[in-house]
């Protein structure tokens, strides 16, 4: 496999040469580059190299699978331009948010450098050579994602069409690779060190929101009766919007139409993406390079923070309200503490939560908007309820961290079942970065609906952090912040997870249904959430969270 | 405390997938003293204080600390064991305050108590200015102090280190020797995994070296050269492990690369 994807830059070398890297070199970096990536997704936990294989395919099959729902929108339109244009917006948007979210770490992995550094390597090859490992991984899922839109272009526009589709998926790819790299090199003209690490952090979540907000409102806007015969007009700004370019090429090759309009789209999606890829090389990885190493200077050159040892008044109300229970004490207030400093954590968990908060208010920018009809209505039910998707994601986003060899120290401490600290854990985590977001969600609600829904919010939440410890302790009971991004769960978890949000949903829909039959009928669900989070937490999470399951994902070295 | 027997080992074997590791080891460890055990890269060192520690906890063979049962009362045990790792990988978004705070509870100590100790415990390595500063900021050395610290917290009656001196700075590893010494006089017993051979010669009370798994050679220095004369334990290492022709090694490696 390695080889195979070595030798699809064989055809590249004089362009790999002008920007003034050595090919061999570049090769050989690359080639340790993905051996590495591959010895990392085959020893990743303790699983086998099976399982690390089917999360690969998993993850390309979620991608198809993705792409899918692109496909069926796309079998409506009739016009080839808008058909690619749609098709080119989708995947560059989608690159954007794996950039942003998956590649980041590849982009500022500076891991090898302790290898390759003092190597006589030019630092043109060094960032060639990341940014073609990059573009490899991008590639992949621009396929992944458009492999049945490139079908239902063969059927619809001919097998010729949907050849040159695949081609200019390739150049939407080098183009979005610069654009990334153009705006990251703006980011670290920002700041440097810690503080720049903590910029692109906050930077990703917000450029996560934004994309999935454009997306939400864009599709919003779209009259769903007229997409059959939508047909793009091109303005002048049309020649500026880069999936123009590549819509208007396959458009013009396939239909051998070159008018005008056609030949500039042509020009644009020939000349633009290898001169963005030749400025890349050429100036902007130079810089980039710089600024990686004065990164990695960062704990140098930026101020250390002292902690403040005292507890907030916050927290103390949240211990005293979750904790009851001395052993989970330590493990709720390390979590605490640990949840407001792990990158990765806010990265996973804060970007879920701007999703949610943007799919619940697009409806209310909907042209059939009706204010005094929602008052009457019971939608803030549903409201609450897709807030159960955040506490989805808290659970998994606990996971996810560089902590793999920190874990000894659990296993070293005289404790006779591990439960007591994911409890902990998880409640450290509910309290701290869900509570907060919901109480402003309750203040919203209580200024649309009035104080009468009071007694809905607080049944809704209890659903909610019932489904959250459930679905916590039925992941893969791995320490906090000690699982790779990419180690995923296995079939089973996910089937259980699609099961009991499913439940959930079930039961949301049970609230409302007991809403409808007298006000506070829904009111007979507290003492059943009571009595199911307290078996939880007192039998349940024993029982699912011994030291053999922990022992089987952990390795304490 | 002294000279009780607080540690049995009968037959401790292991094996990761088809490799053995340990092949029956069996030792008897009497309180108040250092023991120094040491063997080759892959001896099945680490494994054993691994196991010793409660960090692995599928083995054959029997263990008794304290004359407990290793399998059945881990908790008993781990609560009189403290353990310095060979790597010192803390969590690095914490503090050495809040890291300590963490072990201190869980082990059962007052937070008022376990941050006095911590106060105390690293103001002695010269580190009170950074307790309240993040561990990713601190090099190898803070942090293995970080580690000792933490491991001593408890006041423990047996201490497992692996290569516990690793990245100190010299006034630290004499200062750590002289706390090893001290601690071995009060009636706890150190265990002491370690390549560097001056120091476990220095230090130890006993010692015990293992080689492929095996025990080849139990006792005191004096004891050991006894038998063997040899003029340091350098040189009994590397007779008893085999390699002896360092000489023709180091030729034959100046060869390789300058050809």
């Amino acid at each position: 496999m390695i080889r195979f994807l070595l030798s699809l830059f064989v055809p590249f070398r004089w362009f790999i040469e002008k920007m003034g890297a050595d090919y061999t070199q570049f090769i050989r970096i690359l080639q340790l580059k993905l051996t590495m990536d591959d010895r990392r997704l085959k020893g990743l936990g303790n699983n086998s190299k099976k399982a690390t294989e089917n999360a690969l395919m998993k993850q390309s099959f979620s991608q198809i699978f993705f792409g899918i729902f692109f496909a069926i929108f796309l079998l409506l339109v009739k016009s080839p331009f808008t058909y690619y244009y749609f098709a080119h917006t989708f995947l560059m948007v989608m690159m954007a948010m794996m950039i942003i979210s998956e590649f980041t770490t590849i982009l500022f992995d500076t891991s090898e450098n302790v290898i390759i550094q003092p190597l006589p390597i030019k630092g043109n090859t060094i960032s060639l050579a990341r940014n073609a490992h990059v573009f490899l991984y991008l590639t992949m899922m621009a396929f992944n994602l458009s492999v049945l839109s490139i079908v239902v272009a063969m059927f619809k526009f001919g097998i010729v069409s949907g050849m040159i589709f695949l081609f200019s998926i390739f150049l939407n790819v080098l183009f979005t690779l610069f654009l990334a790299n153009v705006l990251y090199l703006g980011l670290m003209r920002l700041a440097s060190g810690e503080k720049l690490k903590n910029l692109l952090m906050y930077f990703q979540i917000v450029i996560a929101i934004l994309f999935m907000s454009a997306y939400q409102f864009g599709l919003n806007m779209v009259d769903k009766t007229k997409i059959q015969d939508m047909i793009l007009p091109v303005h002048w700004y049309t020649f500026l919007a880069p999936p123009a370019f590549f819509s208007g090429l396959v458009e013009a090759l396939s239909t051998w139409l070159f008018d005008l309009q056609h030949l500039i789209f042509i020009a644009e999606a020939l000349l633009i993406p290898p001169i963005a890829i030749y400025l890349t090389g050429k100036y902007l990885t130079p810089v980039f390079n710089r600024k990686l190493m004065d990164l990695e200077q960062g704990d140098r050159v930026s101020k250390v923070r002292i902690e403040t040892s005292r507890n907030s008044l916050y927290f103390r109300m949240m211990s005293s309200l979750f904790i009851h229970r001395q052993e989970e004490k330590a493990p709720f207030k390390l979590m605490w503490k640990m949840t407001g400093r792990e990158r990765l954590f806010k990265q996973t968990f804060l970007p879920s939560l701007g999703y949610i908060v943007i799919m619940m208010i697009v409806p209310f920018f909907g042209k059939s908007f009706n204010y005094s009809e929602l008052i009457q209505s019971d939608r803030y039910l549903l409201i609450l309820y897709i807030f159960i998707f955040v506490g989805a994601t808290l659970p998994g986003a606990l996971l996810i961290g560089n902590n793999q060899h920190a874990t000894w120290v659990f296993k070293t401490l005289p404790s006779d079942s591990p439960a007591p600290y994911f409890k902990g854990f998880i409640k450290a985590a509910f309290a701290r970065f869900f509570l907060p977001f919901y109480l402003v969600l309750t203040i919203t609600i209580c200024v649309i609906w009035g104080i009468k829904v009071l007694p809905d919010v607080a049944i809704a939440l209890m659903a909610i952090y019932l489904f959250t410890l459930v679905f916590y302790y039925f992941q893969s009971p791995n320490f906090p912040f000690a699982s790779e991004k990419l180690a995923g769960q296995g079939g089973t978890v996910f089937i259980k997870i699609m099961g009991l949000m499913a439940m959930t949903v079930a039961l949301g829909f049970l609230h409302k249904f007991l809403l409808h039959w007298f006000d506070f009928a829904a009111l007979i669900l507290i003492p059943f959430y009571s009595a199911a989070i307290f078996y939880v937490n007192r039998t349940f999470v024993y029982k699912k969270i011994t030291w053999k399951a922990v022992d089987k994902v952990n390795i304490y070295s | 405390m002294y000279n009780q027997t607080i540690v049995e080992i009968r037959n401790l074997q292991k094996k990761y997938g088809q490799k053995q590791v340990l092949h029956g080891i069996n030792l008897e460890i009497t309180s108040g003293q250092i023991i120094g055990y040491i063997g080759p890269n892959g001896a099945g060192k680490s494994t054993t204080v691994k196991i010793l520690c409660g960090l692995i906890s599928e083995f054959t063979g029997d263990v008794t600390i304290f004359g407990k049962d290793l399998r059945t009362q881990t908790l008993e045990i781990k609560k009189q064991v403290g353990y310095i790792p060979e790597n010192a990988v803390l969590y690095e978004s914490l503090t050495p305050m809040e890291f300590m705070e963490f072990i201190g509870e869980m082990r059962g100590l007052e937070t008022e108590q376990t941050r006095a100790k911590a106060e105390a415990l690293m103001d002695i390595f010269e580190m009170k200015a950074n307790l309240n500063q993040r561990i990713s900021t601190f090099s190898k050395g803070m942090r293995q102090k970080v580690m000792i610290c933490s491991a001593l917290l408890h006041n423990p009656n047996l201490i497992f280190m692996d290569e516990p001196l690793s990245g100190l700075d010299a006034n630290s590893v004499i200062m750590v020797k002289e706390m090893l010494i001290h601690l071995a006089r009060e009636g706890k017993t150190v265990f002491y995994s370690s390549h560097i051979m001056d120091v476990v010669e220095k230090i130890s009370d006993r010692i015990i070296l293992i080689d492929q798994g095996k025990v080849i050679a139990d006792g005191s220095f004096d004891e050991l050269n006894k038998l063997s004369n040899d003029e340091n334990l350098e040189k009994m290492f590397t007779r008893l492990t085999g390699n002896t022709n360092h000489g023709e090694k180091a030729e034959a490696f100046i060869n390789a690369f300058e050809k």
